[in-house]
């Protein structure tokens, strides 16, 4: 039994691949033409909270097209394998959300559809140039944005203050900050530094000016261990070594824990943060002690996105034009921010939307203004980032090796071996690479 | 044993059943046909397309925007899985891993065996059913509930150790590996305790009354009389213990997600796992699945042989 049962497990997994891979075989259907007035049903996958009630509130609004939505998981949950093996199947939804990191993958593999013929051109030019960068690929739209999340640090405000420093604006400050609380309480620590999460460094470099993929001609230009990469990983082992930050996982049960009981001070994250934020500390009455700042800089007045999800119709989608209706209306019309209600504090692509969002999330969780800390940040990102063909290579390989840091390794020899894993892995899959 | 249509009543459908000559082999097919379909369908089939899949690479090429053309590889697959380092790390991990855990888990299993066969209690089946369920207990379950108790700030073992002074992270880079070889030993133990007390039942009893009328002590006839006689099950567990540590799975993939300690390669199962669901370049894991099948296999082959020879000795 005990062998059985593992071999079993074992002939399941071969199974499983093979089934994926049977499926591989199926073409791609070919967009119709818009039509004027689409109807018909749509299916909808997202991991985002809250977009139950928005495909409710699309549903409600108008009578020619019913959408049914599911939920899957995210990401480091399985929710791109479920969608890449569900599309190669053929059993795809019509509408999905992609991380901008993500979407160049399923460009690459023909998984999603141009909409140019689809969307407006006047509602696509709405967007700003760095967003809409973010989804266009050889000249072709292929996501509608829905979020643009800047990078936003969080910080205990009692907690600076008993340490007697301010919020930082540099990273100098920060270091200094950092410094700060662990003189004023040994067992606090004013961040973390999260190994498991390699977007947010990502976010770091980018804003430090890094460039991990680039085109250059006709071959990707991987840069992961850059100039800049390397001197953002270089602070934060200088952090790491002088204990001024506390090495953990994020998202995990042991930060939530460590933000409950006052031992991680800090949190490096984004305008979506807020909400994860405040579901962890708000059980520990934390409400009113946590402010929201603009990250700091390296004196240039930078940011970056981390995260953020756009929405894109697949190549299984049998009816693109009302697809497209509903990709409009999640990503772009008031009512949509208004229905997602309290469970996000997204900070949105599309204009004018923001004030609609800062209104349904409840904001006075947090002792200061918490959207105009994600403004300032979002004006100050730095133009010309652009994701790779395979963000997953890049993102396995980055946590393998960051799995040491703490215990013997390095920030920046992660980068190093990133750098290496992610051109041979590029290579392996017949794509032109320099380094 | 079959049972000869001549014993049953003569009915008309025996009668011409009866014509038909070799019905031995006929409900020999009866029985077998069902069994052999699913295996083809569910075991052959899978191995045999995973094996046509590892042959093959989706290639793009330029930027890779073009889309992607399925071409021949032969083997480069296989070469790239054996040349990751990561894969071939993690049997350096299931070879560590096989150091600490088997010599625990058996040796546990090996002492509570000896111990239940040497009670006469009621109370021998009571201490069989506690032995036996934590192995009920689903794998993932289990994982799930020792992810809570190792992880420092929530568990009330790390706590309490660390307010006696000690100050322990089970999910630290150096402790993880013992960590699960504990997950497993609390798991496996009562199950390999049931297999080597069944053998122990049969081990003939005027033996053991020979050896007490020799004066033997319970300890020495269950170290020189017990433990030899039972030395083929021994092995056996030992060989099935070797296997299902090769497919190792369930408890680093809940781990990886309480630290980073454990990464999202870290045994060649979470390799081919990675490869597949989160790379997206399934003919590698495919390659990587088939040198494990392979692997697999080997080690049945040899357990087949070794319990073969058991039950003739």
């Amino acid at each position: 039994m005990n062998m059985r049962r593992r071999l079993l497990t074992g002939a399941a997994l071969i199974t499983a691949g093979a089934l994926l891979a049977g499926c591989s075989a199926n073409s791609a259907t070919t967009p119709s033409e818009p039509a004027a007035n689409p109807t018909g049903e749509l299916t909808f996958w997202s991991a985002i909270p809250g977009m139950d009630l928005v495909t409710e509130a699309f549903n409600e609004s108008q009578d020619d097209i019913t959408v049914t939505f599911e939920e899957i998981p995210n990401g480091p949950n399985g929710g791109y394998a479920k969608l890449a093996t569900a599309i190669e199947s053929g059993t795809g939804p019509d509408v999905a959300g992609f991380e901008y990191g993500q979407l160049p993958q399923f460009v690459g593999s023909g998984s999603v559809i141009a909409l140019d013929d689809l969307v407006p051109a006047e509602t696509l030019d709405e967007y700003s140039d760095q967003v809409r960068g973010l989804v266009t690929f050889e000249d072709a739209t292929y996501g509608m944005p829905y979020d643009a999340p800047p990078l936003v640090t969080y910080y205990r405000q009692d907690v600076l203050d008993a340490a007697g420093v301010d919020v930082p604006e540099t990273w100098d400050e920060f270091e200094a900050a950092a410094r700060a609380v662990r003189a004023a309480n040994p067992s606090a620590y004013l961040a973390s530094y999260n190994q498991n999460e390699p977007a947010v460094l990502a976010a770091l470099a980018w804003q430090a000016g890094g460039q991990w993929y680039g085109i250059d001609g006709d071959s990707w230009k991987i840069g992961i261990d850059d100039k800049a990469s390397t001197k953002v990983a270089e602070y934060w082992q200088r952090l790491i070594d002088e204990d001024l930050v506390k090495v953990q996982p994020s998202f995990s049960d042991e930060w939530t824990a460590d933000l409950g009981s006052g031992v991680t001070n800090g949190v490096i994250g984004a305008s979506w943060s807020a909400a994860g934020l405040k579901a962890r500390t708000e059980a520990s009455g934390q409400a009113g002690k946590w402010v929201a700042a603009a990250p700091p800089t390296w004196g240039d007045d930078a940011s970056a996105f981390y995260g953020g999800t756009s929405f894109a119709i697949t190549k299984n989608s049998e009816n693109p034009a009302a697809a497209a209706k509903f990709l409009e209306f999640v990503t772009t019309d008031p009512v949509a921010i208004e229905a997602r209600g309290e469970v996000g504090s997204a900070y949105l692509a599309y204009p004018g939307l923001n004030e609609i969002a800062a209104g349904v999330f409840p904001t006075d969780y947090f002792a200061n203004d918490i959207y105009a800390a994600f403004d300032e940040s979002y004006d100050r990102v730095v133009d010309g980032w652009a994701w790779g063909p395979n963000w997953d290579i890049t993102n396995t390989s980055l946590k393998d090796s960051m799995s040491t840091v703490g215990a013997g390794g390095t920030v920046p020899d992660g980068l190093t071996s990133a750098q290496q894993a992610t051109v041979e892995g590029l290579e392996q899959l017949g794509l032109t690479v320099t380094e | 044993m079959t049972i000869r249509h001549s014993d049953r009543p003569p009915t008309a459908a025996a009668a011409a059943r009866r014509r038909i000559p070799g019905t031995g082999g006929r409900t020999a097919a009866i029985f077998l046909v069902p069994f052999f379909s699913l295996f083809v369908v569910a075991m052959i089939a899978p191995v045999v397309y995973a094996i046509g899949l590892s042959l093959f690479a989706q290639k793009r090429s330029g930027l890779g925007f073009g889309g992607a053309e399925t071409v021949f590889v032969g083997l480069e697959n296989y070469l790239n899985v054996l040349s990751s380092e990561t894969f071939v790390g993690g049997f350096g991990r299931l070879f560590l891993y096989c150091l600490m855990y088997i010599p625990i888990m058996l040796g546990l299993a090996l002492v509570f065996a000896l111990l239940l066969d040497a009670i006469v209690t009621k109370a021998k089946r009571a201490f069989q059913l506690f032995l036996f369920l934590p192995h009920a207990v689903p794998g993932v379950i289990a994982a799930l509930i020792w992810a809570y108790l190792y992880t420092p700030g929530i568990s009330p073992i790390v706590s309490t150790l660390a307010a006696g002074g000690i100050q322990i992270d089970f999910l630290s880079v150096h402790m993880v590996l013992p960590s699960i070889v504990n997950i497993a030993v609390w798991e496996w133990t009562g199950y390999n305790v049931i297999i080597l007390f069944t053998a122990l039942q049969a081990v003939p009893r005027d033996i053991l009354e020979a050896a007490r009328v020799d004066g033997a002590s319970e300890l020495r006839s269950a170290l020189s009389i017990k433990t030899p006689l039972i030395l083929p099950a021994l092995s056996v567990t030992l060989l099935f213990t070797v296997i299902g540590t090769l497919q190792m799975f369930t408890e680093p993939q809940i781990l990886s997600k309480a630290t980073t300690a454990v990464t999202s390669t870290w045994v060649p199962n979470m390799w081919a796992y990675d490869a597949a669901f989160n790379r997206n370049n399934l003919p590698q894991a495919a390659a990587a699945s088939i040198i494990l099948a392979l692997l697999a296999g080997l080690l049945s082959w040899a357990v087949t042989r070794l319990s073969s020879k058991g039950r003739t000795r």
